[in-house]
């Protein structure tokens, strides 16, 4: 009867159930097998008005939207491309860079591709990329910078962590600091390929060199939104303000600059991305909250303890588990988007990884770099989805494109898995 | 004539929940500020400012979850629908949003016997606030959602090619 249900909750899930729906009947039916009253749900729920931390979630997703709102892509695009572009490969470091900062900042939601993408892609044709090329660069930049603060999923992480009472305790600082290194192996990794392209020579004639007043220019038409990375970043690593404040200043700080001083953003449009960027919050809490239930009840049927020890028998040493862990998390990233892959998995996951040494900032950093590479794995890889709606191309066409991404940024992701130093020297 | 009736009233309800959406955010941003302003200038805090916005933080989150199952875009694995054909749609669409009905019928029914309980033992959320009121939402926005994902189930049987998303129905975005 058990294996019974639970292939049925799989099939659903499968089948395109909301997953927060599936999540939570098996929290359901846990809690009822174990014959406790199932008010016990509702209490979990509850539970979410105890983490002081998860303001910051609506707030960075709100500030998101309205930054892709605004005209503030293209700014950025501009100044990254009159500091940058001069270089051998500027224009794809440019896109890189502009994109690895704006996922950063809006949650790697997918918002990445729309808003700049539309910007880029053009943009790289001009400068004589090859379709394909550019195709892949700006799929695999959609979820670029999800390893630097403050990206939301480096924060659910913590969250969740938090959630586990482990003997080491996760901060979502150090996470923060933790991310620095590997996230930006991942951007010089794809820096060098994007610099060694063939690209075709009639438009290498009109080579850009760097232009002192077009740089001034474009660093004034930043002014506003200059400070806010320098704010928000040095406050949090220089530790002068906490994640959910951060989160309250970056909201209310782009609010005044997209809506009262450029006026990119009518007050009656207002209402319309704060019910977008809500939507994208609604459907995370939900998830959230209903697997507080299911990690509860799975705690107490000590779940991770029986899978540890059905692991520990057939492995013994880290370098087989975190082996084994690096397969399963490129399957579970390609089926699962990442808010639902940490809030489900973490929790499962967490306490069998400390079990095989590995600490558990580290483990936060591989787990998101290997989601990371599941956005854009083919055949599920939500990325590419977006992508191939957004130019309007088959999404086998994408599957090619992405290729060699693909294969540089998964020997980037060994290297972060096996080598805990890329992510813990910052850490005490 | 019923019909145009039941869509005033969807209509309303509609209305009801974007209004009551964006006043909790706007709540949440102004105490947020507030509280940083008020450590900046006095040193302290106001005491019920941070519970406030834990509790607003509830309150977005499922008033989100329920806007999120207006047009379904609520997270799933999708991995089937992705390439079946339109009765393999219609199937998954089915059976998709008849589970999230029941299921969220089940999480209002319990999370009501919840706010009996909480009443009865004279919960406290903070201060002298009691704490039933401020639950009240986790039914309120599960029965709605409940309704909701039986009008889908319904649209799924009856209409051909039934898409909630207006995002998704093949325009760019």
């Amino acid at each position: 009867m058990a294996i019974l249900i639970s292939v049925l909750f799989l099939l659903l899930a499968l089948m395109g159930a909301p997953l927060f729906a599936v999540i939570a009947a098996s929290a359901l039916w846990g809690f009822f097998q174990q014959d406790v009253n199932l008010q016990v749900v509702a209490i979990e729920i509850y539970r979410l008005t105890e983490m002081p931390v998860l303001t910051a979630i609506p707030l960075f997703t709100f500030a998101g939207y309205l930054l892709g709102e605004s005209k503030a892509p293209q700014r950025l695009v501009r100044i990254t491309d009159a500091l940058l572009g001069w270089m051998p490969g500027g224009l794809a470091i440019v896109a890189l860079i502009a994109c690895a900062l704006f996922t950063a900042f809006t949650g790697a939601s997918g918002v990445t591709i729309v808003a700049l993408g539309a910007l880029l892609y053009p943009a790289l044709k001009k400068a004589g990329y090859s379709n394909n090329f550019n195709l892949g660069l700006i799929t695999t930049s959609g979820s670029l910078g999800l390893l630097f603060a403050p990206s939301l999923p480096l924060i659910l992480y913590g969250v969740v962590a938090q959630q586990l009472a482990l003997d080491i305790p996760v901060s979502i600082d150090d996470l923060f600091l933790a991310g620095i290194i590997p996230g930006t192996l991942m951007l010089v990794a794809l820096s060098i390929y994007s610099a060694i392209q063939p690209r075709d020579p009639a438009a290498l004639q009109n080579k850009s060199t760097f232009d002192a007043r077009e740089a001034w220019a474009a660093i004034k038409d930043t002014a506003w939104e200059a400070p806010l990375p320098f704010i928000v970043l040095g406050g949090i690593y220089g530790g002068f303000i906490a994640v959910s404040e951060a989160a309250a200043i970056t909201a209310f700080y782009v609010l005044l600059v997209s809506v009262v001083i450029r006026g990119e953003i009518s007050l009656r449009k207002l209402p319309i991305v704060m019910r977008d960027s809500m939507k994208l919050v609604g459907a995370i809490m939900v998830i959230l909250a209903v697997s507080l239930a299911s990690t509860n009840y799975m705690i107490d049927a000590e779940i991770p303890t029986s899978i540890f020890n059905f692991i520990s028998e057939h492995i013994n040493s880290q370098l087989t588990f975190l082996l084994l862990l690096f397969l399963f998390l490129l399957v579970l990233g390609m089926m699962l988007d990442i808010f639902s892959a940490i809030v489900i998995m973490v929790p499962i996951i967490l306490p069998i990884a400390m079990e095989f040494g590995i600490h558990p900032v580290h483990l936060g950093i591989l787990f998101l770099a290997n989601m990371q590479l599941g956005y854009f794995t083919p055949p599920v890889g939500m990325n590419l989805f977006i992508a191939s709606f957004r130019f309007q191309r088959p999404v086998t066409e994408l599957y090619r494109a992405t290729i060699p991404f693909f294969f540089i940024l998964l020997a980037t992701v060994l290297l972060i898995t096996y080598v805990p130093w890329l992510s813990l020297v910052f850490i005490d | 004539m019923q019909n145009t009736k039941i869509q005033r009233y969807v209509r309303w309800l509609h209305r009801v929940e974007d209004i009551l959406l964006a006043g909790v955010l706007t709540l949440m941003l102004i105490l947020a500020m507030a509280d940083i302003a008020m450590r900046l200038i006095t040193g302290g805090s106001l005491i019920w400012i941070p519970p406030v916005l834990q509790i607003l933080v509830l309150w977005l989150g499922l008033l989100g979850a329920l806007l999120a199952s207006r047009s379904q875009e609520h997270i799933a694995i999708d991995v089937i629908s992705r390439f079946v054909g339109p009765l393999g749609k219609k199937i998954c669409g089915i059976s998709g949003c008849l589970f999230a009905t029941i299921v969220c019928g089940l999480m209002a029914y319990f999370s009501i016997e919840f706010i009996q309980t909480s009443i009865e033992y004279n919960d406290i959320a903070f201060a002298q606030i009691p704490a039933w009121p401020l639950q009240l939402i986790i039914p309120f926005t599960f029965s709605l959602m409940a309704v909701r994902f039986f009008f889908h189930t319904l649209g799924y049987l009856r209409i051909r090619n039934y898409q909630p998303n207006p995002a998704l129905t093949g325009k760019a975005i």
